[in-house]
């Protein structure tokens, strides 16, 4: 069968890389330079012979050194020769005056036969490997940086270094961007959206000098739209997600809640790492890793994946290859890794080395002692607290330098560090990267401040600049790079053109915000309730509680606030949604998923104290449906109890109901709990959706096939970064995903209606829409063919997908 | 109304000459995505198979209810289970000596087209997931890990590329992966991992539906799909922002644009479509969806798909996964398994394409009435199913999920033909008891018998990552011919 070739192919990539990347072996003959020569190497002979140790004049630090020789003036290594090469008849010397290594015992005649299996096949060498020196690692702390002097005006501190490294590498500073390109590379790197076209408009028609600043201020100011698009970015980072592996078993937890809450709140940066490192319930499935059933590798336990979740998320180092060995390629060991880990493991935890047993257990501490140290006689918890306490101090400059490192690659393409998955490439500018931490530190770690101070500089406004190929690892600044629209990105941007979005999310998170325009939300319907009006019962009575309410309409909001004296445990149709503990605590959570048109089994098992005392519960949800309609459901005598108790779902088993049903009963004094009034009003306005809901993000969702084919990633392992280039798969999935098809279509009628089908209206709505511009006189008449003089939604359908398809769409410029 | 643009499109370049300025100033240095590949200086073996199809016993096959017939019994109240290894009678094969179960006669009849090997073995991992040994099995590496580890069909079309550049060179049939349970578990490794989508699998659940994933959407014609592209160039040569193209992600972008169109609208995308073989050949392979994904398979090889797994798709307690009625759920496996196999085996020998294609069948691991694990495991007992003597014929056959010696069939592709590899014990516990094939050996031999070095390397994050674990793999040498 003919097998084609062509230049721009599936096949052309795999061509196109074996001319490239010809370098010496790195896997000569079955020998493995990282893992068997490597090691060799740097037990026996690295002390004396590499970096700025010389002994005898030889260093082996790289290729070309470990050929040369030393002093004797010998060739160290011949590839292919290992009877010439001094190296290898130095290792095997019975003379004790020439053999090395020179101290201690002579190579086994294991590692001996590696050299020489590895010198016979030519002395392949990791292409860049080096022993020492080529691993950039930064001061630990960060070092001041004295700003250069403002270049043309641009006093923005960013500019002022950036302008003066541009200055150094003979590089002119880059112009700005347009206007309308500029509102559109905002709002989807600080909101996530695309600009409105009324927004668009306004921008570009604004005269005012500082209306860039002013647009960035306003999208930072959208706590909502800012949490859920940076949502995407730390769920990569922390592996969260609302499916995946692990969750079958029981060996994974959730964190959208917490996180949801600490993005919209803007949390300070350091509370955040302190609350994931040293969590409580809602944030602990960060630390706790992805427990699978069985036994697994010892790279891979819990407290190891803490490690390396810790190091790779926080602190920019990479411990994933110390987890087995002392790493090859940095300075991290085996002992640090398992120190790290130590902290959070409750037994002494054995050092293993690729799955070996050594004897050595670890002792509780991180890789800074500088900065001071667990106490690794402390309880876990406890060491946990410390460690947290350690990271965040100001002096750390690896937290503050990797997250503005991370932030710096989401607005502009590239790393200062690149790539991002770990700091251990020299910046293409240390004074930017010490600069923005040292700021981000300074300003209570508050990330909101930190894009603001990002994206209101020059830099960030300048046009993107045209690229050839991939820069390479500290390529100077020339401006923003285009970077593709997230999978997230673009199934958004997808529904605001259409209006697609569906009505609610998976994930439970509180959306409902106070809509000033609206009223204001009604007070509590919600009284004490219990089997009887006294509130008597005895020590530890335990009661199910049940009300049945019907939806006329499919929820689009849901949240309950409960409270219990002693405690309650809080069920919708058979899912566990809240959980009270203290009477004068009450607590609000969000319920939509649990909800459903039609029928609704709220069920509430409330316990008194063992000690006795009275008993009642409160608890009221707050439910708004598509068609706009507002409910509240308080505990009222309208409710039953029994005290037949359902099973841990909170559910009967079937023939199991209690017959004995009876309706609940206001207890008479209602004063008994007043303390807790205010914050249960407090909790049922926060759980009131006052105005419409915004529009649902795709975060929010769980993965489907279009949003993994553009790139979402299971997030089974802690992602830094997405890949860059749209692939084969994705463009197909794209070219006829039948969902993306019918939402075009169903967008299509919508967009008819809106023009009055008026072709030359569509054009201009999509490409406002879409791109923040117009059409130009050439596009006008691309769409005009496409469209004809009577647009179907077929036609406009098209059109809308060849918009979607332009690189001006599915990149931020 | 905003701003128009300001440049003149008629005074920018067409794209095409970009492209040419693209390719001439880029060079070789037009890069992959990452992550880099480290080369060896050891040549790649030579290679005997061009593709490779692997046919997937997903849930557990025994083998000795298949390929490693023992000791039979037939079922009656009260046997000793100790009494009876294998639930089928042994048959005959186109082997001299050599037997398998009754049931798969058709297979029989051309086994001497290829090799048995009944020492494959595998780690029990303390406790029995089926989807985390097939994680396992498939990218040769026990999850959890630190990095998204790429399918063994990943490597293989990372590394060798399509055979046809219209081809996606990586393809699974017959597994869904939504809406059955353990679906996440599945989902994690039926990728191209850190390798990317650009690797990952073309995934068609439903071999009579594998057309329309190479079709337009429905509700769309070819002629509307057509002029669809065809408007969407030309919106692309009218854009102010064109210059951009010179962009390295945009010429990606638009490259993979085009190799989507391409196989949409080319001749090889009719290969998806099983309908257009003659009917008595669809009867051939038809038993099933297993069996039309045989015959799927095999047209894809034969425009020049490099790695197709067909499935018998893992479902909890389904299929290959019995945890009762084991006897008659394996007497239905083999019926829906042995005359697509043979069909297949037939079909690419008349083609003259068996010499360059190399089967494989196989499964996570298999089967036994008495040992979960191996002897000494600690992994939890999951059936029910007596140990010592069966009263319901429910119990008849293989509950318990057995580690220590499997069955690998190979044909084609360079390996022996007629030839038996490795042996189990004939009495409990079935052990590898000669020549034991390990994971990494096993995938060590699928890639050299395709030209691969199991030593391979990429690096990601800094570190090297190999086709087989560290790199340790070696071939079995002895099953080539």
């Amino acid at each position: 069968m003919p097998i084609r070739t062509g230049s721009r192919s599936w096949a052309a990539l795999v061509v196109g890389a074996a001319a490239v990347l010809a370098t010496p072996g790195a896997l000569a003959d079955g020998v493995d330079f990282a893992h068997e020569v490597v090691p060799i190497l740097r037990k026996h002979c690295a002390k004396c012979h590499t970096g700025s140790a010389r002994q005898g004049g030889y260093s082996f630090t790289d290729r070309t050194l470990a050929l040369a020789g030393g002093d004797s003036g010998q060739a160290a290594i011949v590839p292919g020769k290992p009877a010439e090469s001094e190296l290898f008849l130095r290792v095997t010397s019975a003379e004790p005056d020439l053999r090395m290594p020179k101290e201690g015992d002579a190579l086994p005649a294991a590692a001996v036969d590696v050299l020489r299996r590895w010198i016979v096949a030519g002395a392949g060498w990791e292409d860049g490997f080096s022993f020492g020196g080529a691993v950039h690692e930064a001061p630990l702390e960060l070092v001041p940086v004295e700003l250069p002097p403002p270049h043309a005006g641009r006093t923005h501190p960013i500019d002022r270094i950036l302008d003066a490294h541009l200055a150094a590498q003979g590089i002119p500073i880059p112009p700005p961007c347009d206007d309308a390109t500029f509102i559109r590379r905002a709002s989807l790197d600080l909101v996530g959206l695309l600009p409105a076209p009324t927004a668009v408009a306004a921008f570009v028609a604004d005269g005012d000098p500082g209306k860039r600043a002013r647009l960035v201020r306003d999208l930072l100011a959208d706590d909502l739209a800012r949490a859920e698009h940076w949502m995407t970015f730390w769920n990569d980072l922390l592996r969260n997600d609302y499916t995946g592996t692990g969750f079958i078993t029981g060996g994974r937890r959730q964190i959208t809640p917490w996180l949801h809450r600490a993005l919209v709140d803007n949390m300070p940066f350091d509370r955040f790492v302190r609350e994931l490192v040293a969590p409580g319930e809602e944030s602990r499935g960060f630390a706790d890793g992805i427990v699978w059933r069985g036994t697994v590798n010892a790279s891979q336990t819990v407290p190891i994946q803490f490690a390396q979740n810790v190091g790779q998320t926080f602190l920019g180092i990479n411990l994933k290859c110390a987890s087995c060995h002392d790493s090859f390629v940095d300075r991290w060991t085996l002992k640090q890794t398992y120190d790290l880990a130590a902290i959070v493991s409750a037994d002494p935890l054995e050092l293993e080395r690729c799955d070996a047993k050594t004897g050595a257990v670890a002792t509780p501490a991180w890789p800074f002692p500088e900065l001071g140290q667990v106490d690794p006689a402390a309880p876990p918890a406890e060491r946990r607290r410390q460690l947290a306490a350690l990271l965040t101090l100001p002096r750390n400059g690896w937290l503050s330098r990797t997250l503005v490192n991370r932030l710096w690659q989401r607005l502009f393409g590239r790393g200062i560090v690149h790539p991002v998955d770990a700091l251990r490439a020299p910046p293409f500018s240390p004074e930017l990267l010490d600069w923005l931490a040292a700021d981000l530190v300074a300003g209570g770690w508050d990330v909101r401040r930190s894009l603001e101070t990002i994206c209101t500089s020059a830099a960030y406004g300048a046009a993107t600049p045209p690229v050839a190929g991939l820069p390479a690892t500290a390529a100077p600044f020339r401006g923003p790079l285009p970077r593709r629209l997230t999978a997230e990105q673009f199934v958004d941007a997808l529904w605001q053109l259409t209006g697609a979005a569906p009505g609610r999310p998976d994930a439970e998170v509180a959306r409902q915000r106070p809509d000033p325009a609206a009223p204001p939300p009604a007070p509590p319907t919600a009284a004490w309730i219990w089997s009887n009006a006294a509130a008597a019962a005895p020590p530890g009575e335990k009661l199910a509680f049940r009300k049945r309410v019907a939806l006329p309409a499919a929820p689009v909001h849901g949240a309950c606030v409960v409270t219990c004296d002693n405690e309650a445990t809080v069920f919708v149709n058979g899912r566990k949604v809240a959980a009270a503990t203290a009477w004068n605590t009450p607590v609000t959570e969000v319920v939509t998923g649990a909800l459903t048109a039609g029928d609704n089994e709220i069920l509430v098992v409330a316990a008194n104290a063992a000690a006795g005392g009275p008993a009642a519960l409160r608890a009221e949800l707050r439910i708004r449906l598509t068609d706009g309609t507002a409910l509240a459901v308080g505990s009222d005598a309208g409710w039953e109890w029994s005290a037949g108790l359902p099973n841990g779902k909170g559910r009967y088993a079937t023939g199991k109901e209690p017959a004995d049903w009876q309706p609940a009963v206001v207890v008479a004094d209602q004063s008994i709990w007043g303390a807790a009034d205010a914050p249960f009003a407090a909790g049922v306005a926060a759980a009131t959706a006052t105005g419409p809901l915004p529009m649902v993000r795709a975060v929010l969702v769980k993965c489907t096939p279009l949003q993994t084919a553009l790139g979402r990633p299971n997030r089974d392992q802690v992602v830094t970064a997405r890949p860059g280039e749209l692939s084969t798969l994705e463009a197909i999935q794209l070219a006829n995903d039948q969902s993306l098809a019918d939402t075009l279509r169903s967008g299509a009628g919508r967009i008819r209606a809106a023009c009055s089908d008026d072709p030359a209206a569509i054009a201009d709505a999509i490409f406002i829409a879409a791109l923040a511009r117009p059409p130009s006189a050439a596009e006008a008449a691309a769409v005009r063919d496409l469209l004809g003089t009577e647009p179907s939604d077929a036609s406009v359908a098209d059109c809308l997908w060849s918009v979607m398809m332009l690189p001006e769409f599915l990149f931020v410029r | 109304m905003a701003h128009r643009p300001s440049r003149d499109p008629s005074q920018a370049a067409t794209r095409r000459e970009f492209v040419g300025a693209l390719a001439a100033a880029a060079g070789a240095t037009l890069a992959l995505p990452e992550p880099r590949r480290l080369l060896g200086a050891a040549p790649a073996p030579p290679a005997r198979a061009d593709a490779i199809i692997v046919l997937w016993m997903a849930g557990g096959m025994a083998a000795p209810d298949t390929f490693d017939p023992k000791r039979y019994a037939p079922f009656e109240p009260g046997l000793a289970v100790a009494d009876v290894i294998s639930t089928f009678p042994a048959i005959p094969t186109a082997i001299d000596g050599v037997r398998i179960c009754a049931g798969l006669g058709e297979i029989a009849s051309v086994l001497d087209r290829g090799t048995l090997v009944r020492s494959h073995v595998q780690p029990d991992l303390g406790s029995i997931l089926h989807s985390r040994h097939q994680y396992h099995w498939h990218t040769g590496y026990v999850p959890p890990q630190t990095v998204a580890c790429p399918h063994l069909g990943a490597w293989m079309a990372r590394v060798l590329g399509p055979r046809n550049a219209t081809m996606p060179p990586f393809v699974t049939i017959g597994q869904r992966l939504e809406g059955i349970g353990e679906n996440e578990e599945i989902k994690a490794f039926t990728t191209g991992g850190f390798f990317g989508s650009e690797f990952s699998p073309l995934n068609l659940p439903f071999p009579e539906e594998a057309a329309l994933a190479v079709r337009p959407p429905q509700g769309m014609d070819g002629d509307r799909f057509a002029a669809r592209e065809r408007h969407f160039k030309k919106l692309l040569a009218a854009s102010p922002r064109r210059e951009f193209t010179s962009d390295y992600h945009q010429e990606s972008l638009l490259r993979s644009v085009d190799n989507a169109h391409r196989l949409l609208s080319s001749r090889e995308r009719e290969a998806f479509d099983i309908t257009r073989e003659p009917k008595e050949v669809v009867e051939r392979y038809d038993t099933g969806r297993f069996g039309r994904g045989c015959l799927l398979a095999r047209r894809l090889v034969e425009q020049g798909a490099r790695y197709v797994e067909v499935t018998t798709e893992y479902v909890p307690f389904l299929h290959w996964d019995t945890h009762e009625r084991g006897h008659e759920t394996v007497a239905r496996m083999h019926a829906e398994i042995d005359r697509p196999i043979a069909a297949l085996v037939r079909d690419l020998e008349a083609r003259g394409l068996l010499d360059r294609t190399l089967v494989v069948i196989a499964s996570e691991f298999s089967r036994d009435m008495i040992t979960e694990g191996r002897p000494g495991s600690t992994a939890t007992d999951q059936a029910k199913s007596p140990k010592d003597f069966l009263l319901e014929p429910a119990h008849y056959g293989q509950h318990r999920h057995f580690t220590g010696g499997s069955t690998v069939v190979l044909f084609g592709g360079g390996v022996k033909r007629g030839s038996v590899y490795g042996r189990t014990a004939d009495e409990r516990p079935c052990l590898a008891v000669e020549n034991p094939v390990t994971i990494a050996d096993l995938h060590a031999t699928l890639f050299s018998a395709l030209g691969v070095d199991p030593a391979t390397a990429f690096e990601i994050e800094g570190r090297p990552f190999y086709a087989t674990e560290d790199g340790k793999g070696r071939p079995v040498e002895d099953l080539f011919a």
